[in-house]
């Protein structure tokens, strides 16, 4: 689900030239969100094969964050870029305390739902059901994605305007209406992601911080801006740890890093740079 | 005696072709202008002399050493300067202390780490005597954000002259200054050149009355070519080219 | 005139403290000079330079662990070599790396410190029998100037000797990089904040006056972490981790990065502020974060920026 959150970041870097550090805790919010919204439902006789709808939900609802956000960091628009990003590590800072404030300090995870769907065996390995789904979702969404860029008239502005927003606005483009759906856009892209993934894990208030290094592995191998690096980087970057964790552990981290800066400095713009924002 | 030569210079953006086998050379103690009109790839030629892009195809020598696509750095070391079409200063930089970069530059002493700054007497002496030229002694502690238009562009100037490079070139030297200041920048620029002892001076300008009033030969591109390469007598005698560069220039 | 007569009476404050101030605050301001150090070099790059490094963590972690094995698997306990070995060590780390960060700046220079910082997160994290892993290693009381003070139980030399040799540290630091920040170099530094390409027009090497930069940034940065390591007694990952970078900065922001003494000033009140605010509440990092988007938006010049007016470092 890696790629939801940096598809998050690319798009708000692609179009507002902004490197989000806050979009780890958009995942965290979303993650925590859709377990309580999973709860409530349950709680009110929501049958149980159903919860995905309250998840996907609680992970939506959280959107709403975004326009405020978003009108928080216009304030120093055209400012130097360097307190862009301090402004968004602001965020992580805030927004950290308010999950431990809401949802208190110890891990919040939900029981049962992930087996709900029952288990198959793919090649030889079990696999749940769940797991196999949020693979099937993160490709709809990537196509949603897509579609929504190159076939949709949103697409097209977006796109214009991560090419130039000078030209852009002169063309009569609302930049500020671009701007806000673009980065609420990217929070919902994070808090899906978040919710989407917590049935098969625990949600604990560091996952914000830790999973923006992850995103920030996957964009900057990938390439900033470009939706398709955002998919190949989450999948180098996933079958990375993966191989890691099976074979030597102790370099998993390691192993990605290396593989961050041996693209940064061989091709600084990504592996995918130029290729659709 | 040539000091900068650019033989045969091929440049191609993509497949758009900026320049399309320039050849030109300058030699020691002459004001060169370069005119034509818009889009004839006179800032593409400025930008490839001067080292900051490599030429497709074509040598660039400057005191017989090749120097296509060296950077401005190596170039500064060499001789040769260059000052912008649009004001280039360090805006919280004062006058004195943009003058000073070049001139600790010149000496080698940039990258000194332990000196006092304050202490560098040869240096500062320098920096006064090259602010007087330009008619900037009296701004040596302001910052160069606070100067107005026409010192800016002074500042810049001031500061490659600094250098005391052999060859300058200037990017439309008075651009953005009003008709009134222009001939005043140039006798200042003219004159400050001599008293550093820079033997060349290459310019791109649209103002023709600069450009006859000041040049020893003018070149004029048109369509990345050189159309006509002949002192200004020569040119305002030929009035083909006068109709192609100067009336499109005006237009 | 107003500042110099401030300065002297924060000196002299500062010299008087260890019999004015109560062992608790004392202990607080030490951690602040050890940050003080390292920031020195963090404005060096950012301040002076224009460079905004996320991975300046990397040398203060560097400088910790420095310590820590030194003092307790080499049985070296001075702290002179200890500190001269966390500046040996940063410089031999920060060539490669700052080789390859000086060839980015603004958002990738960022990036490429940032990811470095992790890197030397996760072998610190990982490796357990070089680093400790997630417990990091103790780091035993030093001996300062050859002297044990073994008479002293561990507030008692930690506010005493030890605060004055960190305060003395502290000192050299500032005016060492104050001579470099006034110095021929210094100024060329500035020259490239303000205006790369003109700065290499007019003669000045860009990259290689970055990396520079780069290198002395990293050895402040270590001795900052090397001292800060004594007080807290233990260097472990989390010093290395990105939000510790992004705490550096913040300190940075605070004081007030167009100063020259806004490092100090942002490290001592970024650490007093986070103790009042933590035993208040349990959520400083909300605080924090409030705080930080305040000084972005509204104050960016910083605490000292707000008391004189804005005059360039």
């Amino acid at each position: 689900m890696l790629f939801l959150v940096a598809a998050g970041l690319q798009l708000v870097f692609g179009v507002q030239k902004i490197l989000n550090l806050a979009c780890g805790s958009f995942y965290a919010l979303g993650a925590y969100a859709g377990v309580s919204a999973v709860t409530w439902a349950l709680g009110h006789g929501l049958p149980a094969p159903l919860f995905v709808v309250a998840l996907l939900a609680g992970g939506l609802a959280l959107a709403v964050i975004g326009p405020p956000l978003e009108r928080l960091l216009r304030t120093i628009d055209g400012r130097d870029e360097s307190f862009q990003l301090l402004l968004t590590f602001a965020l992580v800072l805030m927004l950290e305390d308010v999950i431990r404030f809401v949802w208190g300090p110890a891990p919040v995870q939900l029981r049962g739902a992930y087996l709900v769907y029952g288990q198959v065996t793919v090649a030889g390995s079990t696999v749940p059901v769940y797991n196999l789904f949020v693979i099937a979702a993160g490709g709809v969404i990537a196509l949603g994605m897509g579609l929504l860029l190159t076939r949709t008239r949103f697409g097209r502005i977006v796109r214009a305007t991560a090419e130039n927003r000078e030209v852009a606005a002169a063309l009569g483009v609302d930049m500020r209406r671009v701007y806000r759906r673009v980065f609420t856009l990217g929070v919902a892209l994070g808090t899906v992601g978040g919710a989407l993934v917590i049935p098969a894990t625990a949600a604990v208030s560091e996952m914000a911080i830790e999973v923006i290094v992850d995103a920030f592995a996957v964009v900057v191998i990938g390439g900033l801006g470009s939706m398709r690096g955002a998919f190949a980087g989450a999948l180098i970057v996933g079958v990375l740890k993966a191989g890691a964790i099976a074979t030597w552990p102790e370099v998993e981290m390691l192993a990605i890093y290396v593989v961050v800066i041996g693209v940064l400095v061989l091709r600084p713009a990504g592996l995918f740079a130029g290729a659709t924002p | 005696m040539t000091l900068l030569e650019a033989v045969d210079i091929r440049m191609f953006y993509g497949s758009v072709c900026a320049l399309d086998g320039v050849t030109l050379r300058i030699g020691r103690g002459e004001f060169v202008s370069i005119i034509g009109p818009n889009g004839a790839g006179k800032t593409t030629l400025v930008n490839v002399l001067t080292g900051l892009l490599a030429p497709t195809s074509g040598t660039v020598r400057f005191k017989g050493e090749d120097v296509g696509g060296v950077g401005p750095v190596r170039l500064a070391r060499l001789g040769m300067a260059r000052a912008f079409q649009l004001v280039n200063v360090f805006p919280a930089l004062t006058v004195g202390e943009t003058i000073a970069v070049a001139v600790l530059a010149r000496l080698g002493r940039g990258a000194r780490l332990f000196a006092a700054l304050a202490g560098e007497r040869r240096v500062w002496d320098e920096v006064r005597s090259v602010a007087e030229l330009f008619g900037l002694g009296d701004t040596l502690a302001r910052p160069a954000r606070t100067l107005p238009q026409g010192d800016k562009k002074l500042l810049d100037v001031a500061s490659a002259f600094a250098l005391h490079p052999e060859v300058i070139l200037l990017d439309e030297p008075t651009s953005g200054v009003s008709t009134a200041d222009k001939h005043a920048i140039m006798e200042v620029l003219v004159q400050a050149a001599a008293r550093l002892g820079i033997h060349s001076i290459i310019q791109v300008e649209h103002d023709m009355d600069i450009v006859f009033g000041y040049s020893d030969r003018i070149v004029a591109l048109h369509q990345g070519r050189v159309l006509a390469d002949g002192r200004p007598a020569e040119l305002q005698a030929n009035d083909a080219v006068m109709a192609t560069v100067v009336g499109r220039a005006h237009a | 005139m107003i500042a110099r007569v401030a300065g002297a009476a924060a000196m002299l404050a500062l010299l008087l403290a260890p019999v004015l101030a109560s062992p608790y605050q004392l202990t607080l301001l030490l951690p602040a000079f050890a940050y003080a150090i390292a920031l020195l070099g963090l404005n060096l790059l950012f301040g002076t330079t224009g460079l905004l490094s996320f991975g300046h963590a990397l040398f203060v972690a560097l400088g910790a662990y420095t310590a820590a094995w030194l003092t307790t698997r080499a049985g070296v306990l001075a702290l002179e070599a200890i500190v001269l070995a966390a500046a040996a060590l940063a410089a031999v780390i920060a060539l490669p790396v700052g080789l390859l960060c000086v060839r980015y700046v603004k958002i990738s220079f960022g990036m490429l410190t940032l990811a470095f910082g992790m890197l030397f997160y996760s072998f610190l994290y990982k490796f357990y029998l070089v680093t400790g892993g997630d417990e990091g290693i103790r780091v035993l009381r030093p001996r300062l100037l050859g002297q044990t003070f073994a008479g002293l139980d561990k507030v008692g030399f930690l506010t005493g000797p030890f605060y004055y040799y960190a305060l003395a540290l502290l000192v050299l630091a500032a005016l060492v990089m104050r001579r470099i920040v006034r110095s021929p170099f210094g100024l060329s530094l500035r020259a490239i904040r303000e205006n790369p390409d003109k700065a290499a027009f007019v003669g000045v090497s860009v990259r290689r006056y970055r990396f520079y930069a780069f290198m002395i940034a990293a050895v402040f940065g270590a001795v900052g972490g090397a001292l800060l390591a004594v007080p807290t007694g233990l260097a472990d990952p989390q010093l290395a981790y990105w939000t510790h970078s992004g705490n550096l900065v913040f300190m940075l922001l605070l004081g007030g990065f167009h100063h020259f003494l806004g490092p100090v000033v942002g490290a001592v009140v970024f650490i007093f502020l986070q103790d009042a605010v933590m035993s208040l509440t349990a959520y400083w990092r909300f605080v924090f974060g409030a705080l930080l988007a305040v000084v972005v938006i509204f104050f960016p010049g910083g605490l000292l920026g707000l008391l004189a007016r804005e005059r360039p470092a």
